[in-house]
């Protein structure tokens, strides 16, 4: 009965699915050596041939044997067609071997079916390709990967360089932070979904830290932005860093100003947005941020789980980049108290799209956490924007009025909205809760942009506006 | 000599199932060791002058000459230089052919205004009876003639010329040698029947697709899916596969970025990527079970001069995750148990093909070999990195199987030397032509061509 069965495959695969059955493709198939494929084409083919010789079988068989061409015994592998079988056979001196090829139901007039019924299955079945074969090779074996920490590592050695910084800085808090980004960006978007996983269980000591960070305050921040510096100009390269230092500049008086703040909004990064405008709007921005960088978007049901638990490192981790620019530009302004983590998120959210608008163009440069960074940017400018309900940064004053600079942005914003729909209330929460930062962060900004930023936003970048905000 | 072995079982695969069929194992290699170190270049530097490999060729090759040429004209003969040279007196002379041919391509020809040349096409052979060979050595250089074939020979030989100078200042040459055989390598080969599988041009990305169920069948015969068997357990008598060349087909090499306009060329793939992946597929079959040598060839993404480097693992992502695939040098040179195997993918020979009226490859494989060097060619027509230090392509030491790839048809012969040197010289075929691969056997320096055929709508073979 086990023997019927496969004769009852290979009836099926023949006469109901009209396909050519090569021995290889049986025996991936129904999982038997090639031998034993071989073996069953051939006997179904003699049981039907047996039962009702009208059978409508076409068989394909190969032999192999020497044949003597010209001057030389040549060894010959062929596949025939049956009727040229008896004339093949005849041909070579001695016969190695002979067996069924394939079996269909129509003539075949050349052999590219059968290439390509053997492509088909050995290329769903590559990992395994010998696995019903006649030979075994015990040399065959993977190597093993020592490559795959290579990868990372290019991309870990920058971070590296953090590192050192981080565990200064663990009084600040940075040094979650900086063990935080090393993984997220030596493997780029797989990495985050790791980090994030990751993340969670570093929230506990994050936040034990960052109410830490808070007693040293100021201070100790200030201790860390020029090592900051020196890193993100590994980062970042020297183009990159005069552009971000320009950039940072309208970030520095909101830093100033939200210094204060700080000290409650970091007390509990998981409270609610409404508490603190600032801190829990880019806690929610940072964390859609980090979710659109997952390339998720339904997975906004579960940011606002992941809010609370990977907030602190996500804004931490975004504060950090923005602390580095802050304290960039911190020579071309007068020097704030460097910014805490804390005092980072306060800094309202148009500097961030401003940071991270104008860290796009020289994020290029940067290994794959800064395209991180770049998309994440993206985002958030975005989502500003639609946050913002248009408020438009020229008419803040600075001069620059595109109206045609707003309509991207404004199919833009209204693909961000509807995508915005969909996720659940407290990503929602934000939005109400950006306006006043933003609001601020236009007030502010437009008479302290130095000529360096204006030199900077008149990139033509559609975003551009935004970072007048 | 699969046959003989095979044909008791040739129809056991003509019945029923029967029970657990067997399987063999592949025979394991016994002794690898790459020889091609010195074909594998480090950091390159490409502001040297090529005067320098031709100098130390000659330098590496002036004492085998020497001996050479005393054993064959007797001790005492006068070796001279060019510079020491008297009129009427009989001696040697070792130094560098340079064949002057009109019909070379020359670039500063082309571009040359006065001439107004329109490019010349490419023409299988370059030689014509005006051409005219002169022996250079460190100083000087010296019209040949006489008992010299000049249509034979290919600029960058070293050879060794008897006879005196003429009035007129040429050299009238009695009788010339070469390097000869290099010393033998001791042999150790293997007792039993060891196969090695030669192919070469499989022609990856061809337009054409007969040749793919033909290379499907080589890999097949090889990993012990085709044949009953008989045939099975002789397959798995293969240690190596080494595929010399050409993997991929010259039509990947057309690049319409250069020709097209940027707009109709921007999001189109290079051929070569889709044969890179089916390549990496075949790869992949076959390293699961035996171990492959992948040379680089004419056609192949890797440098165009000699040496070619190994083609890049990150090429081949599935068939370089395992320890059995090995990117090499072309040319290779490695000795498989105990047998010494050395060649190239075929640039050197056809090289010298277009440039001499040698018209067979063998007879050009067997001629490079008794000229001492593989490649005299390079570089003066043939692509060629500028040494300095010594000559890679020098050979030094005799080896047991020379071979070389993307011949047009399968031929061997197995040279014996007066030192007791036994190769075997191999040209291997064109696959995507020829459908045909050689199959060495490494106990007793035989080789059989296995063909591969399958029916087409025409064909009735």
């Amino acid at each position: 009965m086990a023997d019927e069965l496969y004769l009852e495959n290979i009836d099926e695969f023949v006469t109901d699915h009209n396909r050519v059955v090569t021995y290889k493709w049986l025996s991936y198939t129904l999982g038997v050596h090639v031998n034993q494929a071989k073996q069953m084409l051939y006997d179904y083919v003699e049981r039907r041939r047996k039962e009702n010789s009208g059978a409508q079988l076409h068989v394909t068989y190969l032999v192999a044997g020497n044949l003597l061409q010209n001057g030389h015994v040549c060894h010959k592998v062929a596949v025939v067609r049956e009727d040229k079988l008896e004339a093949m056979k005849s041909k070579l001196s001695t016969i190695a071997s002979v067996h069924v090829y394939s079996i269909q139901k129509a003539l075949l007039k050349d052999s590219s079916p059968l290439y390509n019924t053997d492509y088909d299955i050995v290329k769903t079945n590559l990992q395994h390709c010998s696995k019903f074969s006649a030979i075994r090779c015990a040399a065959a074996v993977p190597r093993t990967p020592p490559d795959a920490p290579r990868a990372p590592a290019p991309a870990r050695s920058p971070q590296r360089q953090r590192d050192p910084d981080a565990t200064a800085g663990t009084v600040n808090g940075h040094g979650p932070r900086a063990a935080k980004p090393p993984p997220q960006q030596h493997k780029g978007i797989m990495g985050m979904f790791a980090a994030k996983a990751a993340a969670r269980p570093q929230d506990t000591p994050k936040e034990a830290k960052a109410e830490a960070k808070e007693a040293p305050g100021v201070s100790a921040a200030s201790s860390k932005p020029p090592t900051k510096n020196s890193i993100m100009n590994n980062f970042f390269g020297k183009a990159a860093m005069n552009k971000l230092k320009a950039n940072s500049m309208p970030e520095q008086p909101k830093e100033e100003k939200e210094v204060v703040k700080p000290s409650v909004a970091v007390a509990e990064p998981e409270s609610s947005p409404n508490t603190v405008a600032e801190k829990p709007g880019k806690k929610t921005e940072s964390d859609r941020i980090q979710q659109k960088d997952k390339k998720s978007k339904t997975k906004r049901a579960d940011r606002s789980d992941d809010e609370e638990e990977s907030d602190p490192e996500n804004v931490k981790k975004k504060r950090k980049r923005i602390k580095q620019l802050l304290s960039d530009s911190s020579d071309e302004e007068d020097v704030p108290p460097s910014p805490t983590p804390e005092e980072e998120r306060a800094p309202s959210p148009p500097p961030e799209p401003a940071l991270k608008t104008e860290l796009e163009p020289s994020s290029t440069e940067v290994s794959a956490g800064g395209r991180k960074r770049k998309r994440k940017r993206v985002l958030k400018s975005k989502m500003f924007i639609d946050e913002e309900e248009g408020c438009m940064a020229p008419t803040c004053g600075l001069g620059r009025c595109s109206s045609d600079l707003d309509e991207p942005r404004q199919t833009r914003m209204s693909n961000r909205k509807a995508q915005e729909q969909d996720s659940t209330a407290p990503p929602r929460a934000a939005p109400s809760a950006l306006e006043d930062p933003l609001g601020a962060g236009c007030r502010r900004g437009v008479p302290t942009a130095p000529a360096a930023l204006r030199r900077l936003l008149s990139d033509p970048s559609h975003r551009d506006p935004s970072t007048l905000r | 000599m699969f046959a003989e072995q095979a044909a008791p079982t040739a129809q056991g695969l003509l019945a029923p199932p029967s029970a657990e069929p067997p399987t063999f194992p592949r025979v394991a290699v016994s002794g690898y060791s790459d020889c091609s170190q010195p074909f594998q270049l480090g950091e390159r530097s490409f502001a040297r002058q090529y005067a320098h490999i031709y100098a130390v060729r000659l330098a590496s090759m002036r004492p085998s000459l020497e001996r050479r040429a005393r054993s064959r004209w007797g001790n005492d003969i006068a070796v001279r230089r060019l510079s020491e040279l008297q009129e009427g007196e009989e001696c040697c002379v070792v130094g560098t052919l340079f064949k002057a041919m009109q019909l070379q391509p020359s670039i500063l020809q082309e571009i040359s205004e006065e001439h107004n040349l329109v490019p010349q096409p490419p023409l299988p052979k370059y030689i014509q009876p005006s051409d005219e060979l002169m022996l250079e050595d460190e100083l000087q250089r010296i019209k040949l003639e006489g008992a010299i074939d000049v249509q034979r020979l290919v600029t960058g030989t070293i050879v060794a010329v008897y006879g005196r100078e003429q009035d007129d200042g040429r050299f009238l040459v009695k009788d010339h040698c070469f390097a000869d055989l290099p010393p033998p390598l001791p042999w150790s080969g293997p007792s039993s029947d060891r196969f090695v599988l030669l192919a070469s041009g499989l022609g990856l990305g061809s337009v054409s697709g007969e040749a793919l169920l033909s290379t499907q069948l080589l890999v097949d015969v090889v990993t012990g899916q085709l044949g009953a068997e008989g045939e099975q357990s002789c397959a798995a008598h293969i240690t190596r596969v080494i595929l010399a060349g050409n993997l991929l087909s010259q039509n990947t090499q057309s690049r319409d970025t250069l020709n097209k306009a940027k707009y109709l060329t921007k999001k189109t793939q290079a051929a070569s990527v889709e044969a890179v992946k089916m390549l990496d597929e075949i790869l992949l079959q076959l390293c699961t079970s035996v171990p492959v040598d992948v040379m680089p060839g004419e056609f192949d993404p890797t440098n165009y001069t000699l040496p070619q480097q190994p083609l890049h693992r990150c090429m081949l992502p599935l068939a370089s995750a395992y320890a059995t695939l090995r990117l090499v040098t072309n040319p290779y040179q490695a000795s498989l148990d105990g047998v010494r195997f050395l060649g190239t993918s075929g640039q050197n020979i056809s090289d010298i093909f277009k440039y001499s009226s040698m018209d067979d490859y063998l007879e050009i494989l067997e001629w490079t070999l008794l000229a001492g060097h593989i490649s005299p060619t390079a570089p003066d027509t043939l692509g060629c990195y500028p040494f300095y230090k010594s000559d890679p392509f020098i050979l030094t030491e005799c080896p047991h199987v020379y071979f070389c790839g993307n011949a047009p048809h399968f031929q061997s012969k197995l040279l014996q030397g007066k030192e007791g040197q036994r190769v075997l010289l191999v040209t291997v075929p064109d696959f995507s032509a020829t459908q045909t691969a050689c199959l060495v056997n490494l106990r007793d320096l035989s080789c059989q061509p296995i063909t591969f055929s399958s029916f087409g709508a025409d064909s009735e073979d």
